[in-house]
Order: structure tokens, then C-alpha cells, then sequence
């Protein structure tokens, strides 16, 4: 034991000696490397490192923690220096909290700036059993220092500080992660071995350590002075675990489903972003600017108009890549989600592989892009949101399909009805989707007079099948349904606009007094060319006009008509069998051209809109005038339709408006959408569109339909 | 919904980066730090891989971007790369800070000069430096 004990402090003795003469070669290599730095600029200390082959595996592991406290950037990193080296961040770096005072302790050269790998290396080994420093001094490293040198990370020295900031870890792990890398050579000191220290060498090395401490601080505030100066050669590219892709990654990235689907998710919200900007900047500094006034009355043909009754337009939309050459078929705003419009278009002729039907899904928000793009085999003659799911847009095709698409789904239907069998084997040129939250059907309309009932669950089978004929004085049993429209307040009972002008109401089921299908008893008959749309009034309000249906046609007409409520025709029937009853509408619009669509407003009672083969949007106030439209607006030719670069004569052809669609919230939007495939959404004033409706708007409408109903019965001199 | 295929998702990123405004576009891994796309920055040609580079938008004339940006330092992809990626390590530890099961969604950084948009993604960093309006 005594003899042990004996040899051991010899060995401490001579290691001592080997150590102090080390310290010395050390102070010279110390200033030589510091003039060396200064002439090449800190060399990245993974390349300092690398030449030490004689490391053990632990020291190298050491060295790269030291590295990556340094470099200080947690998570991944391309691990240059060794591959033995530990992956992760800090959590699994190998304790290194006792080699700082082993230094000190040592009365080992003051700390540097840089690290003397191959002295350390040689010296270091024999001292491999040596133990010196009581454990405790570590903490005579006050707090003020170790922040300052971790602020400081590229001044590569103090990684005392660095390792002080770390958590303790048991006394007899290896030290060092951050310590310079002789010094993790340096003893392996168990705690056994230094209470075996003299205090002599205590007193020593305390010396020692006062000097370090002393040195270090100042080199640390050189640091700081340096940093502060500017003279960082920072290195955002050390702290940066940057890597250079290969062309093969690079694609293999790129394929990925994850890169694909990010890419289509990330840009569309940056294409908000930037678009949202445009309308708007938040930092616009009004005392400074004073450039851009808010056009208060600018809009787009709004020239002359009271405020409330101004159009403006907002928005257009065209895709190159889509909406070349297509036509828009219809168009719809989504009843969730506002700022959603969709278009369906026609084909494309000159692009036989796309596919034919296309439904564009626009927001807003985002003004060059469609948030959704659908496909069908087909042409899609209408389309709609459904009002009872948000995510499911249902509609018609030109092959008599009915389709079912789902936003959270790829571009094709996820359901569509099949081609032959039981379903439309004409065009669709008209649907509806009615009932209630819980049970609502689809219903649809082909030219061939075929109406189908589907529940959204299952297309492959229609849950109704109704074939509507003319009635007895026709000449022909066919009946071409052009549109078909159902009252807010009944889901069973339907008006069908046909292509020879007559509006016929019809029945889903046998009924009393009626059988299913068209009710030969009355006949709305006024216009002269095919019927474009019906559309019921959305009534809401404090009066009943549930009753009143505009209907508009190529015959250059709008009509307003009062109809008779299902249950009411029989009696009138019974007198007259076989006659049908002939109803005129109660006012007729004439117009200057023809009339694709024509919609009341969802808010203000006496408020519709309408558009023409002109390309205008009209909007009426049937209270205000029933002979001229109170605006009429053009879309701006700011987009490049289809027919963008024709020459202006064809204007006539290229400007027609197809189609019209109400935002039906709040009534203040109305896209528009025609021949060039352009969807144009314009925003109306305060009297025209908006929720706060006054009760003398109803019974203005109210009392005008009575004054037109007494007007109507006196010409016909009943 | 459409874009299934790399080709239409390289549309995509090239319509944005050509979209009036926008001076340059960045995409990162998020595990690796790797730029995957680039366009409207100057790449270090060692390091970088010149099939990433997308085309820059045509609004983004020389001089517009030379005054833009040579200044400001943000000519290297690279610098840009690691400048943003430690701005979004600071912006997420400071959520996290905030609330443990929070995550960063959307970086709107307004300078003097211009806005980085930048959409942080489990595996991708998406980044568009654009002009602002006059402010």
C-alpha cells in the first residue's frame, strides 16, 4: 500500500516536471500561432483538428462536441470531422464540465486562441494517470464570464466557459467537450487520485489558475472588442449546417411526394400573401404619401353614380395554362367560404389531350392562380357548390353525366354517374341541390327532358326518375328542359324552362290532383326563344315573395312572373279539363341584346342582376325603375381573355357574358363570366347589395307586384 | 389539387418567383438545411448546385437588383440560406417558449427595403423576397 502510494507521487512528480516544461513550449507556440492567425484569419477548427491520428476515440468524439459548442447550432449537422462523433445536439455530448478546472488546476498554459494539437498530443499521454485539480474549482468561474464567451462563439478559445454552461455531469466522466484539445489529453483524474494532491501543488496550482483566470478574462474582452469592431469572420456558413445537393438527391428530392405537396401548399399561401399586399399595405403611412387617396367613387363604370349604388370591380380571373380558349359555363360562389368562386368551363378545342371539362376554383385572395383545379371527361355545363357540404362541388356534363368532386380530393371526380343505363343520356344543362342539411337529393336536368333525383352518397343509380312531356296541345311529346328552378319553400314542386319559350311547373311525386311530372294545367308562356334561366326570389324577409320568378331568355327579354302555388291549380283545372291555363308574366323587361342569365340579389328584395350577349352586367332595383337598369357596367379588358388578341371588331362575339353569380351571404359581390373565359366579380354599393335590408324595400315590392297584377288583368280585360 | 408531377410543381415555383414584385425565391430542407430551389440569388458556384436555380422574375431588372440587394449584403444564396434558417430556429424556440404545442406557420419579415415571406414546413422552407409598396 505504502509502496504504492509512494510510486504514484513520483510519477505525479515527474509529470509535473513534464508538464511544466510542456507549459513553457506551450507559451511559445501560443504567440507564434497567434501571429500565425491573425496573417490567415481563424481557420475553422475542424481543420485545426484533423491532424491528430493518435487520438483516442473519446478525445475525437470530444474535439467534434467542442466543435459543435462552438459552433453552437443545435440539430443536424454534416458531421465533417469524425464519424464516431455523436449525432445529435447537445444532449448527448459527453460531459466535459471537470476539464476546465483541470487546466487551471494544472498550471497549464493559459488558455489560447488556438489549438497546439501535436504538442499536447506527445506531452499529454504520459500524464494520462494524473490527477491534480480538487473538482470544486470549476466553479470558481463566475457566470459573467462563461456568457461572455458564449456570446463570443467564434473566439474558439474559451471553451471553459462554454463547457461551464453545460450541465454538471458525475465527476468521473472524461472531460473536456469544449477545453482545448491537449487538455482533454491531460490526466485522467479520478477523485480518488486527487485527494492524493499535496497541498504544495494545491497552493501551486491555485496560483496558476489566479494567472489563467487573469488571462482569460482578458483575452475575453478582446474578443469582445474584436466582435464589437466588426471584425467577425463569422461565419454564418460555420453555424450553418449547410449542404450542397447532387443533382441525383436534388431530383429525388423533388419527386417526392412530401416536395410536391409542400410546393403546392407553400406557394399558394405565399401567392395570398404577396397578392393580399397589392390590396392592401398595412404600413401605409397616410401623413407621408398622400399619393394614393381611396378612390372613393373609382370604381369601374361607377362614373356619376349616387355611392350606395356604385359597382366596382375587384377581381378577374384567367389561366393561361386553363382558361385559353374555353368558355365559361357557370359559375357559383361557395355558401362557407365566401371569397370562393368557381367557374366551370367548356372545352377547349384546340387542346385534345387536356381534359375537356374543367372547373376552376378562385379565390379572392388570390388573384393569378386557382385555389382548385377539377377535371371531367367531359364538357361541364353547371356546376355548384354544395350548400350543405362545403368540401363537395357538384355538377353537370355535356355527356349527361352528374359528377362529384371533393376539394380535399385529387382534380377527378371522386364520384360521377355512368355513362349509359339508368341515368341523363343528354346534356346536363341544369341542377339543383335541395332539402335539408340531413336529407338533401341532387337534382338534375338534361335537354332530353329526363329530370333525376341522386342522393350525394350514390351516384351510380338516380333515386327518382321523371321524364317531363309536353303537354297535349304541344305537337310533340318532347320536351327540351333548358333550366329547371325550385321555390325556397318547396323541394318537390319545380318550374322547367324549356327551349320553345314556355315555363312549365312540374311535380316530383304524384301529388293530389296531379300526377308526377310536368302539370299540364298551367303554362307560363311569354317568351319567344329558349328560356336561359329561372331564378325563385330568395325570399327572407318580412314579406312572402316566394312567388315572383325571373326568368330571362334569348328572345332580348327579361320576365318577372307571379306563380301560382301547386295546391291552387286544381280547382281552376277541374272546370277546364285539357285547356292549360296560359299566365303572362307581370312585367316584361325588354333589353338590347340577348340575355344569358339574369339572378335576384340574395338580400335586397327589388335588387337582380343580369347579363347579356352586349358583355354588360345590369343591375336592377325594380323599385327605384322597372325600365332602366340603376348601373351597368363592362368587365375591364385589364385580362387577357381568349379573344385578347383579336382585332376589336370581333368585340361583338367575344364580350358576351354567359353567366352571373350572387355571393350569397351578403349579397355584395357578383362574378360574371362569358365567351373569353374570363371571371370578372364586381362589388355593388350599399343599396344594391349588403345585409341591412328595410322593411319599406319588401313591401315595396310587395305593393309594386300588386299594381302590376291589377295592371296585367285590366289588359287582358278579364 | 391538379399538381401531381414535378414538372407542374416546378411551374408553380417558377410562376412565383416570376410573379411582378418578387426578387427572389429559396427553398430548404428543413433537416439538412440543404437549398433545394433557388432563383434571383447569386449561388456560390462551388458549393452550389447550378440545376437548382430556377428563372427569376423578369420585373426584377439588373439595376432594380443590384440597388436592392447588394447593399443589404443578400447576394448569396447561401448567406440567405443560413440567415433564415436561424431566424426561423429563434422564431420557433420563442413559440415553443410560448406555448409548447404551438408551431411556427407563416414569417412576414417587413424591412425598409423589402418583405421575406417565408412558410416553415415540417421537412421544407419556402422563402420569397418581394418589393413592397413605397411605404
Amino acid at each position: 500500500m505504502e509502496s504504492t502510494t509512494m510510486q504514484q507521487r513520483r510519477e505525479e512528480i515527474l509529470a509535473k516536471k513534464a508538464k511544466l516544461e510542456e507549459l513553457k513550449r506551450q507559451r511559445l507556440l501560443r504567440k507564434e500561432q497567434n501571429q500565425a492567425r491573425q496573417s490567415i484569419g481563424s481557420p475553422s477548427p475542424s481543420e485545426v483538428l484533423q491532424p491528430t491520428p493518435r487520438r483516442t476515440d473519446n478525445d475525437k468524439r470530444d474535439l467534434d462536441d467542442l466543435i459543435y459548442n462552438l459552433v453552437g447550432v443545435g440539430g443536424s449537422r454534416p458531421n465533417s470531422t469524425q464519424p464516431g462523433s455523436p449525432a445529435g445536439g447537445r444532449a448527448t455530448r459527453p460531459h466535459s464540465v471537470i476539464s476546465a478546472s483541470q487546466l487551471s488546476s494544472d498550471g497549464e498554459a493559459p488558455a489560447s486562441t488556438s489549438y497546439q494539437v501535436p504538442v499536447s498530443g506527445m506531452v499529454d499521454r504520459e500524464m494520462q494517470t494524473l490527477s491534480i485539480a480538487p473538482l470544486a474549482t470549476v466553479f470558481e468561474y463566475d457566470g459573467n464570464e462563461v456568457h461572455a464567451s458564449k456570446k463570443e462563439k467564434e473566439v474558439i478559445t474559451y471553451s471553459k466557459g462554454v463547457q461551464a454552461s453545460i450541465d454538471w455531469s458525475p465527476p468521473k466522466s472524461r472531460g473536456a467537450g469544449g477545453s482545448d484539445s491537449e487538455r482533454d489529453e491531460s490526466p485522467t483524474r479520478s477523485p480518488r487520485a486527487s485527494k492524493r494532491l499535496s497541498r504544495r501543488q494545491k497552493e501551486r496550482d491555485e496560483e496558476i489558475r489566479a494567472q489563467l483566470k487573469k488571462e482569460i478574462e482578458e483575452e475575453v474582452r478582446a474578443a469582445q472588442k474584436a466582435a464589437e469592431a466588426g471584425e467577425i469572420q463569422a461565419g454564418s456558413k460555420e453555424n450553418y449546417p449547410f449542404k450542397t445537393l447532387n443533382n441525383e438527391e436534388l431530383t429525388a428530392v423533388e419527386n417526392s411526394d412530401d416536395f410536391i405537396e409542400f410546393v403546392e401548399r407553400s406557394t399558394k399561401v405565399l401567392e395570398r400573401a404577396l397578392d393580399q399586399q397589392l390590396d392592401y399595405d398595412i404600413l401605409a403611412d397616410y401623413a407621408h404619401g398622400g399619393l394614393d387617396v381611396d378612390e372613393e367613387d373609382e370604381g369601374y363604370g361607377s362614373s356619376g353614380a349616387k355611392r350606395g349604388r356604385r359597382i366596382k370591380e375587384i377581381a378577374q380571373f384567367w389561366d393561361e395554362r386553363w382558361s385559353k380558349k374555353r368558355m365559361i359555363s357557370d359559375l357559383g360562389f361557395s355558401t362557407k367560404f365566401p371569397e370562393l368562386v368557381l367557374a366551370s368551363y367548356t372545352k377547349n378545342p384546340s387542346a385534345p389531350h387536356d381534359p375537356d371539362g374543367l372547373i376552376q376554383v378562385w379565390n379572392l385572395h388570390m388573384h393569378d392562380r386557382p385555389e382548385y383545379i377539377f377535371h371531367a371527361q367531359s364538357d361541364i355545363l353547371t356546376a355548384k357548390f354544395s350548400p350543405f357540404h362545403p368540401n363537395l362541388i357538384i355538377g353537370g356534363a355535356y355527356s349527361g353525366q352528374v359528377l362529384l368532386w371533393d376539394t380535399r380530393a385529387k382534380s377527378s371526380p371522386v364520384q360521377k354517374t355512368p355513362l349509359t343505363g339508368s341515368g341523363h343520356t343528354h346534356p346536363v344543362y341544369s341542377l339543383d341541390i335541395v332539402g335539408t342539411q340531413n336529407a338533401n337529393n341532387i337534382i338534375s336536368a338534361s335537354t332530353d327532358g329526363v329530370v333525376c333525383g341522386w342522393t350525394v352518397d350514390m351516384l351510380s343509380q338516380p333515386q327518382e326518375f321523371l321524364e317531363l312531356t309536353s303537354p297535349p296541345p304541344a305537337k310533340t311529346d318532347d320536351m327540351a328542359v333548358t333550366c329547371i328552378a325550385f321555390p325556397q319553400s318547396d323541394p318537390t314542386y319545380f318550374l322547367a324552362g324549356t327551349e320553345e319559350g314556355s315555363i312549365y311547373p312540374c311535380h316530383r311525386y304524384d301529388r293530389a290532383g296531379a300526377k308526377a311530372g310536368v302539370d299540364g294545367r298551367v303554362k307560363y308562356a311569354g317568351h319567344a326563344a329558349p328560356v336561359m334561366s329561372l331564378d325563385f326570389h330568395p325570399a327572407k324577409g318580412q314579406v312572402d315573395l316566394g312567388d315572383l320568378v325571373l326568368s330571362s331568355s334569348v328572345d332580348w327579354s327579361v320576365k318577372l312572373w307571379k306563380v301560382r302555388p301547386p295546391a291552387a291549380t286544381g280547382p281552376s283545372n277541374a272546370s277546364a279539363p285539357g285547356a292549360a291555363q296560359q299566365v303572362t308574366p307581370i312585367l316584361d323587361i325588354a333589353r338590347e341584346d340577348l340575355v344569358y342569365d339574369a339572378r335576384w340579389s340574395p338580400v335586397k328584395p327589388s335588387v337582380f342582376a343580369l347579363v347579356d350577349g352586349a358583355g354588360s352586367l345590369e343591375v336592377w332595383d325594380i323599385n327605384v325603375d322597372v325600365e332602366v337598369p340603376v348601373q351597368k357596367v363592362t368587365p375591364s379588358d385589364s385580362k387577357r381573355g381568349a379573344f385578347a388578341s383579336m382585332p376589336s371588331g370581333l368585340g361583338y362575339m367575344n364580350r358576351s357574358l354567359n353567366k352571373l353569380a350572387w355571393e350569397r351571404n351578403e349579397g355584395k359581390r357578383v362574378a360574371v363570366g362569358g365567351m373569353d373565359g374570363v371571371v370578372t366579380v364586381f362589388e355593388v354599393g350599399g343599396d344594391l347589395g349588403g345585409m341591412e335590408t328595410r322593411g319599406e324595400e319588401w313591401s315595396g315590392v310587395k305593393r309594386l307586384v300588386g299594381r302590376l297584377e291589377a295592371v296585367g288583368e285590366g289588359v287582358n280585360g278579364k | 389539387m391538379a399538381q401531381n408531377t414535378p414538372d407542374e410543381t416546378l411551374s408553380l415555383l417558377t410562376r412565383l418567383s416570376q410573379k411582378p414584385g418578387v426578387q427572389s425565391t429559396l427553398v430548404l430542407s428543413r433537416e439538412t438545411g440543404a437549398i433545394v430551389r433557388t432563383s434571383g440569388l447569386i449561388s456560390n458556384s462551388t458549393s452550389a448546385n447550378p440545376n437548382s436555380t430556377l428563372p427569376a422574375s423578369s420585373g426584377a431588372a439588373p439595376e432594380n437588383y443590384t440597388n436592392g440587394k447588394k447593399e443589404g449584403g443578400i447576394q448569396s444564396a447561401e448567406d440567405v440560406a443560413s440567415m433564415v434558417w436561424s431566424f426561423i430556429s429563434a422564431a420557433s424556440s420563442l413559440v415553443e417558449g410560448l406555448d409548447k404545442e404551438d408551431e411556427v406557420k407563416l414569417l412576414r419579415l417587413r424591412t425598409k427595403k423589402n418583405e421575406l415571406v417565408i412558410v416553415p414546413d415540417p421537412k421544407f422552407i419556402l422563402v420569397v423576397i418581394h418589393d413592397t409598396p413605397p411605404a
